[in-house]
């Protein structure tokens, strides 16, 4: 017969990864974290649930962090001076936004809308600014990760910007 | 909102306890945070942290207190021994019959018809029963003191342990419309409060300097004879975290020194700095004279560098927070006024900005 006390004693630890651990993994800013790591992250995020339609951030409002699409889909949409406003991207389950926040204090350049009942998880620089006091090689981790990030885009931004300026150059050419 | 509002007044002599002793362990721990984030950095664990930074600051306010009180203690036999007990009994009785020679008549009638043995009897048993009394108040003060004492060391030892994890706990409340302006908004408060404090400790720490070396400049060149210049710095530099009475406060034991060190000496004729005409009994008038520069050098130089950017409000608003303070709570509430203005204005300060630069409010 079973006894319930001593398979609890020597259950030991859960090795379950939970869904949210699994997202984290996947997405660049925390790439190359030692699950012990991942698990200190998952301390830190903020679970935030949002209705369809409902507003995760405007344009111009103060920005704080960076989320990251656990369940759900988010439009990114910047607006024009007459009002009206236009997707510039739509987002699904492992995605993030909002990541320059994380190391600026700029207002948000766009606004952020869930198309769906969408559950975000939030990392924000008071939580990373803590962090690199409490765990430094952690957060260091963390910056050298977003630096990479921000680095790649940077790399395609130049690329877009030296073929546009290719195009014009042999446009007046011609 | 109203309802709210009538409620917490119903209760507010229930809680108002606990929450000063939460708002005293919230300083505590706003005061000891940055130390504990950096030592679980390095020790890797932040139980260990925590015990260690409260472990340190018991055992420094313990010897403190303890060599403090030895001293003193010390110093207060050193007066003693001063005075021969024959010499002592005529001065007292000396004192007692020039008083009794400026009493109208009536006023002599009464001492001395109350100095029969009956009443001589009633009035010694009554000195007991006020000393006895006055005794069980002191214990039951001393009592409560330890334990307000303990629950706020406990509290703020749970607080640091668990700072991140409850301020994950409060933000989670916060609606999503206003969640990112909200965290903007405790960050800034935390900012305001934190270096408010660690200014004022600071410019405690300056005066507690000034003070040494301006009673030890006394010491040298004027022979002063003043003894525990470290305790009476200190003690300057810790009432001087209560504006505007903390200065005067702070001089108190220094003069009290000076009067047990040189009741017996010259120094009871000595004139201001061995200059200027003016009689200082004890050297009572070159002490003040020490804490004035030190005020003026702590009001004009440090504090504003250290506290006047960081909270930025107005002396006039200062003395306001300041009255309405004593008026709640005394003392405490005179220590916390300047914070709280702090935050009052901070808060009004993140509104205006999201009234005029977001569409949230």
């Amino acid at each position: 017969m079973k006894n319930a006390l001593w398979e609890n004693i020597f259950r030991g630890k859960s090795k379950e990864v939970s869904q949210e651990v699994l997202t984290l993994k996947k997405v660049p800013v925390f790439e190359g974290l030692e699950p012990k790591e991942l698990s200190e992250i998952e301390k830190l995020i903020h679970h935030r649930t949002y209705k369809p339609d409902e507003v995760v951030f405007r344009r111009n409002a103060p920005g704080e962090g960076m989320y990251i699409i656990l369940r759900g889909k988010v439009d990114i949409l910047t607006e024009s001076g007459e009002g009206t406003s236009s997707v510039v991207a739509s987002l699904t389950e492992g995605d993030f936004f909002g990541d320059l926040s994380l190391l600026d204090k700029e207002p948000r350049s766009a606004t952020a809308l869930a198309k769906d009942h969408t559950t975000l998880l939030g990392f924000f620089r008071p939580d990373l600014t803590a962090l690199l006091k409490r765990k430094p090689q952690l957060g260091v981790k963390i910056l050298m990760n977003l630096a990479a990030v921000i680095g790649e885009r940077l790399r395609k931004t130049n690329d877009l910007l030296s073929q546009m300026q290719s195009k014009n150059i042999s446009a007046t050419n011609t | 909102m109203l309802l709210g509002i009538g409620f917490l007044y119903l209760i507010w002599q229930y809680i108002s306890d606990i929450i000063l002793l939460i708002v005293f362990a919230f300083l505590f721990t706003t005061i000891l945070l940055p130390a504990v984030d950096w030592l679980e950095g390095k020790l890797r664990s932040r139980g260990l942290a925590v015990l260690v930074t409260v472990v340190s600051l018991i055992a420094g306010v313990g010897i403190f207190l303890s060599s403090f009180g030895m001293q003193l203690s010390n110093e207060a036999m050193d007066t003693y021994h001063k005075f021969e007990k024959e010499e002592l009994i005529t001065v007292i009785d000396n004192l007692r019959s020039n008083f009794t020679a400026i009493l109208p008549e009536f006023a002599k009638e009464i001492l001395e018809s109350s100095s029969d043995e009956t009443a001589s009897a009633d009035k010694i048993s009554g000195y007991v029963k006020t000393v006895l009394g006055s005794l069980s108040q002191l214990t039951s003060a001393i009592g409560s003191f330890l334990f307000f004492a303990t629950m706020i060391l406990i509290f703020t030892i749970i607080i640091l342990y668990e700072y991140h994890n409850f301020k994950r706990s409060l933000v989670s409340f916060i609606p999503n419309k206003y969640f990112e302006l909200g965290l903007r908004l405790i960050r800034n408060i935390e900012k305001q409060v934190s270096s408010y404090l660690h200014g004022q400790l600071l410019a405690a720490s300056s005066v507690a300097i000034l003070s040494i070396f301006g009673l030890w400049l006394l010491n040298v060149f004027m022979d002063a004879n003043l003894s525990l210049i470290i305790f009476i710095g200190i003690i300057a530099g810790l009432a001087n975290l209560i504006p505007l009475i903390g200065p005067f406060v702070g001089m108190v034991p220094a003069v009290l020194v000076a009067v047990m060190n040189n009741i017996d000496t010259g120094a009871v004729s000595h004139y201001l700095f061995n200059v200027t005409p003016i009689p200082s009994p004890f050297f009572i008038f070159d002490i003040i004279f020490v804490f004035l520069i030190v005020q003026q050098i702590d009001n004009n130089l440090v504090t504003p560098k250290l506290i006047g950017q960081s909270v930025g409000i107005h002396p006039i608003l200062v003395i306001i927070a300041l009255l309405i303070g004593a008026n709640l709570m005394g003392a405490i509430g005179m220590l916390m006024a300047v914070p709280a203005a702090g935050t009052i204005k901070a808060v009004s300060k993140e509104i205006m900005w999201a009234v005029r630069n977001t569409h949230l409010l």
